[in-house]
């Protein structure tokens, strides 16, 4: 186990190496100059040389790529384009509010799924079954923007129940998370369905029906427990998702987290935040995946690493 | 020349053992009416769209300045938008774009998938090695973020946001492929050809493929939804569909700021995005039960 | 998860606690579209942070709310004949928020600090004339130039000229932009993400101001979501508002509309190097195949005015054109016909992608129509638009035919509105003379103009540019939009100014 560990983690770096290599490529090919659009619409020509050495543009771009990854492996960013803020600072008061916001929708997301799930897979192929289904599929079909401003439209502007917008106490994170957990939601109760209906043809589950177990204690200690695995796998596959911050939901609801950073990032070409947020997702994205491989050793013994 | 013969008979023998699961397909299919339901309302969508240039009741460019954000009416049934322009009409016009987009995404970025997979599965090796390490590296980022990358870069318009979709369904699907490949390779009859010398490649392609096709049938027909929504998204977002393109999306981006005074430009084409999203989604729903009821 | 769940159940129980009433106090919040880029007027280039900077920040003139130029921390002035040294009193018995005295010493080393390009500061220009400072005495200051100038006041009333306290430019050096120290009637108190607050500074110069005691900037970029602030109230004012939500804060008898012109100019620029519009009588024709009336309506819901000269009405030296392109279709054909197009042509137009200058773009193309000119309408990226348009190095490998643009002049004066798009030297990449045009009588007035401080001198000298501009026509004029935004009834001395700022100095909640 401790050897897989080791191995896993220092596999990450040459899967980062490539990733900055990827990200530092993406950001030179957008279309643009930063040093213009960071001059702004009325700057001169020698405002924009001006700015381009500033941002240390007029480098050749070995050398640019040469500092980021230097600065990168200090953990440092340098700083923003746009802010000129360490771009360490810029990311990290935007993290807490999508890191909150996802755990919230995640949670909610997760128990209903699991509870639709579980309620259509035992009633399999009845109505409840039909519904239960079409219900959680609604919940993708939505084009979120549209169902957030519907909302704030309604309970905000009509009925006056929550803040329109903005982060900071309970209320605000009601519909953000709403909208945001809908799609989990959704996904969530269609996996859990199908493990379940696998699972309850296994052996096993048989085996303690025909032994007269009384069947809600089948679903729930026997089903559910073993569905549980390929589940913590979902979930953290979406909760990385997440992570990286819901652009749409986060620009309707004026969140202050990391995805609307990264829109505004990309369309001022602020490189330094751009190639720094991407690393950080992917860095994310990659520990989730090591702590579900461990949960999942956890959840079941049996499971062996070489 | 012997050769030859014995493909045939092979090609033959797996003919005659596709045909009755079409058969057994479309028995259990059928019992599930949710799915059926979803697959007429589609089925309808796409002969709407194509009948579009005729069943329109007005031109979906032409502007009427004296008939500005009316609501629904006899003679515009989904009333109008800012310009004047009928949205019924619009709707039906922008159903070939918004259809296109999902289907010709999905087409692109699958058939790059499943290619990859059937290689990374069949051949095994630094092959499969690469091709997977580069697939969990696109899985890496949300879809959309890989989406707003490619649009950013080529720029915003229909077709690059086709591109955009299409990417990130390329590793899921090679991910699918892959897996059924791998427990295919060993099938009996797989093992018969390659005993008698079918080539590799026609062996992958004859004999393997169809038999992924099943799983894949099912993504593809949820993907198409996931694909709208996502470009309904880059509209959002002003990387989408430009204006005054149809294109749902970017109907329902373009009309949100009449959200609470003329609601009716964003509700139909928000409307024709949720059915069909819906509608796709619990085909593939459907699907998946009568096809491969293991599939998650 | 625990790990994660107590944290945010602290969080959330922490902001409940913080949310609770205020009471008495009154607490102003604006609703903006964008997030404030940095504090250091000297470095930003874009109207909503020169807005949230004005609430701390002052310079030596200003705008008043009808853009007109006043004397801020300066009280007088005097200047040579030829502009190029320029002495000024300045106001006493002023301090900045840190306690530091205003004075000649703390003027100079602000604009010394923004004139010295290895700074790199963005708003470098607006002093990049300047030779020396020379303090005079405590109160006194001169200015020297390196060439003539004549606009240096409306420059040093811009917000890139305004005045930091030189104690917190020592302290904070290249983090000045997080840490404002003015002498403005609002205080710093924090910049988180995209919320700035501001409180009242007590002991303002100017008696009995503010009224308010919390001013809270939020960032929404929401269109939807930000009308729905003011609809709750959790704002007091919003802006852009965009027009088609006009109807919205009609309908609310709690809303006020504030409906003002701006000094945003919207044009297409015609590539006047370009075939067919190196001929004048084809600009002309377009100028009078558009309705300009109709424009109004339909981009701007009605919510605009003509553009009746090359610059908008409410820039200094505008003179009001006496043969204005009155649509006319027949006028229109007959034109083109002796230009030698009687079918028309075809072109291709670029311009931004946001919805309004689409919905501008599509207006255009349809009127056009009308004459048998086919537009291409091409929306362009802010990015790729630099690339198409603004860094192009020379005329003939300008691609761009028809932009479809937007000007605001920031300095409030003819020569901004005209110098960086209409002068011969300006093509692009140097300014932004994207239609290419050339002519002596308006180069030669535009360069008079700057020459002189003398406003008699520059009124003759913009009267005749602006004249020779309307007969070439290189752009088609369609119009001056409005400046629209949402506010409580009880907000009252908050001024949305011409130029898209926002003035909060007399604001007050009844």
């Amino acid at each position: 186990m401790l050897k897989y560990l080791v191995g896993r983690i220092a596999g990450i770096l040459p899967v980062l190496l490539v990733i900055s290599v990827f990200v530092f490529g993406f950001v030179h090919l957008l279309p643009g100059d930063p040093a213009r659009l960071v001059a702004g619409p009325d700057a001169t020509q020698r405002d924009v040389e001006l700015v381009r050495q500033d941002l240390g543009l007029d480098q050749p771009l070995w050398v640019q790529y040469g500092r980021f990854l230097g600065n990168a492996v200090q953990g440092e960013f340098g700083r923003s384009m746009k802010s000129k803020r360490p771009v360490s600072q810029e990311i990290g008061e935007r993290f807490m509010p999508t890191l909150y916001l996802t755990v919230v929708a995640m949670v909610w997301a997760t128990l209903a799924g699991l509870l639709i799930g579980v309620a259509s897979a035992t009633r399999r192929g009845r109505w409840q079954d039909h519904v239960g289904m079409v219900v959680a599929v609604s919940g993708i079909a939505f084009p979120s923007f549209w169902l957030g401003l519907l909302m704030i439209d309604l309970f905000s502007v009509k009925l006056g129940w929550l803040p329109t917008s903005g982060y900071g106490t309970w209320q605000h994170y009601v519909m953000p998370s709403l909208t945001l957990g809908l799609g989990v939601a959704a996904v969530m109760a269609r996996f859990t369905r199908s493990a379940f209906i696998e699972i309850a043809r296994e052996d096993y589950v048989r085996t303690a029906r025909a032994k007269g177990v009384p069947a809600r204690l089948v679903v729930w200690k026997h089903t559910l427990r073993n569905a549980l695995i390929p589940i913590i796998t979902m979930v953290g596959l979406q909760f990385g998702f997440l992570l990286g911050g819901s652009i749409v939901v986060e620009t309707v609801f004026s969140w202050p987290g990391l995805g609307r950073l990264l829109v505004d990032s990309v369309n001022y070409r602020d490189y330094t935040v751009i190639q720094a947020e991407i690393l950080l997702f992917s860095l994310e994205f990659i520990i989730i995946n090591l702590l579900v491989d461990v949960l999942y050793a956890l959840a079941n013994p049996e499971i062996r690493y070489s | 020349m012997t050769t030859t013969d014995a493909t045939g008979v092979a090609a033959a023998a797996t003919h005659e053992a596709v045909r009755s699961p079409l058969r057994e397909f479309w028995r259990k299919f059928r019992r599930n009416r949710t799915a059926m339901a979803a697959g007429f309302c589609l089925l309808a969508l796409v002969l709407a769209a194509a009948a579009a240039p005729w069943i329109a009741p007005f031109d979906p460019a032409a502007f009427d300045y004296d008939r500005i954000l009316e609501g629904p009416s006899a003679g515009h049934w989904a009333g109008t938008d800012a310009y004047g322009r009928d949205i019924l009409s619009r709707i039906l016009w922008g159903a070939r774009i918004s259809l296109s987009v999902g289907l010709l995404s999905v087409l692109l970025g699958g058939g790059a998938g499943v290619a990859l997979g059937l290689i990374a599965g069949f051949r095994g090796g630094w092959i499969d090695s690469l091709i997977m390490r580069v697939c969990d590296v696109l899985l890496a980022f949300p879809g959309i973020l890989l989406a707003i990358g490619i649009v950013a870069v080529l720029g915003p318009g229909v077709e690059n946001v086709i591109y955009g979709v299409a990417i990130f369904s390329v590793p899921v699907f090679a991910r699918l492929v892959r897996g059924s490949t791998l427990s295919l390779k060993r099938a009996v009859y797989v093992d018969a050809a390659r005993a008698i010398g079918v080539r590799d490649r026609l062996l992958m392609v004859r004999h393997i493929l169809p038999g992924t096709l099943p799983s894949v049938i099912v993504y593809v027909s949820m993907r198409i939804g996931t694909s709208i929504l996502t470009a309904a998204s880059l509209s959002f977002i002003g990387l989408g569909a430009q204006p005054p393109s149809p294109e749902w999306g970017a109907m329902l981006a373009d009309g949100r700021s009449y959200i609470g005074v003329a609601s009716h430009v964003t509700f139909y084409p928000g409307l024709a995005i949720f059915l069909t999203v819906l509608a796709f989604n619990l085909l593939g729903d459907g699907l998946r039960d009568a096809l491969d009821p293991k599939l998650r | 998860m625990n790990r994660f769940v107590l944290p945010l159940l602290a969080g959330l129980l922490a902001g409940t606690a913080l949310a609770g009433p205020a009471f008495a106090a009154k607490d102003l919040v604006v609703g903006l579209p964008d997030n404030i880029t940095t504090l250091d007027p000297a470095d930003i280039n874009d109207t909503l942070s020169q807005s949230a900077s004005r609430t701390m920040l002052q310079g030596l003139f200003g705008f008043d709310k009808d853009m007109k130029l006043v004397p801020l921390l300066a009280e007088s002035f005097t200047v040579n004949d030829t502009a190029t040294e320029y002495t000024y009193r300045l106001r006493k018995n002023v301090t900045f928020h840190d306690g530091t005295p205003f004075n000649a010493q703390a003027v100079k080393t602000n604009f010394d600090r923004l004139a010295n390009p290895a700074n790199r500061l963005k708003r470098q220009s607006l002093l990049a004339m300047l030779a020396e400072t020379v303090v005079v005495d405590d109160y006194t200051i001169t200015l020297k130039l390196a060439q003539p100038f004549g606009a240096l006041n409306n420059n040093l009333a811009h917000p890139g000229a305004m005045i930091h306290s030189p104690k917190a430019l020592e302290t904070y050096g290249k983090e000045i932009g997080r840490h404002p120290v003015g002498t403005g009637p609002y205080k710093f108190v924090s910049w988180e993400a995209d919320t700035l607050k501001v409180e009242k500074n007590d002991k303002y110069w100017k008696p009995g101001l503010p009224k308010i005691d919390h001013v809270t900037l939020k960032s929404v970029p929401e269109n939807g979501s930000r009308i729905a602030m003011l609809q709750t109230n959790e704002a007091q004012f919003i802006y852009p508002l965009p027009s088609e939500m006009v109807k919205m804060v009609e309908a609310n008898n709690q809303l006020e509309l504030i409906d003002a012109p701006s000094i945003v100019a919207r044009y297409v620029a015609l590539n006047t190097m370009k075939k067919p519009f190196n001929d004048p009588r084809v600009r002309q024709a377009l100028n009078y195949a558009i309705d300009k009336n109709a424009y109004a309506k339909v981009v701007y819901r009605g919510y605009a005015g003509p553009l009746d000269s090359a610059i908008p009405s409410k820039l200094g030296f505008h003179v009001t054109q006496p043969n204005q392109y009155t649509y006319d279709l027949a006028k229109a054909k007959a034109l083109l016909a002796e230009a030698g197009y009687p079918n028309g042509f075809e072109a291709e137009m670029f311009g931004r992608n946001s919805t309004n200058f689409i919905r501008g773009m599509q207006f255009v193309q349809q009127q056009l129509s009308q004459i048998g000119v086919k537009l291409t309408v091409t929306p362009l990226e802010s990015g790729v638009e630099t690339a198409r348009i603004w860094s192009v190095e020379k005329p003939e490998d300008a691609t761009v035919q028809m932009n479809y643009s937007g000007w605001s002049a920031s300095t409030g004066d003819a020569d901004w509105g005209l110098r960086p798009l209409l002068w011969g030297k300006g093509f692009p990449p140097k300014f932004y003379n994207v239609a290419y045009y050339k002519n002596d009588t308006v180069d030669t007035a535009i360069e008079a103009g700057i020459a002189t401080a003398d406003d008699a001198k520059r009124a003759e000298a913009y009267r005749v540019a602006q004249e020779q501009i309307w007969k070439d026509a290189p752009w088609i004029f369609l119009g001056v939009e409005n400046l629209l935004a949402g506010k409580s009834k009880k907000l009252t001395g908050f001024y949305y100014v011409a130029d898209g700022g926002l003035q909060m100095e007399e604001a007050d909640l009844q």
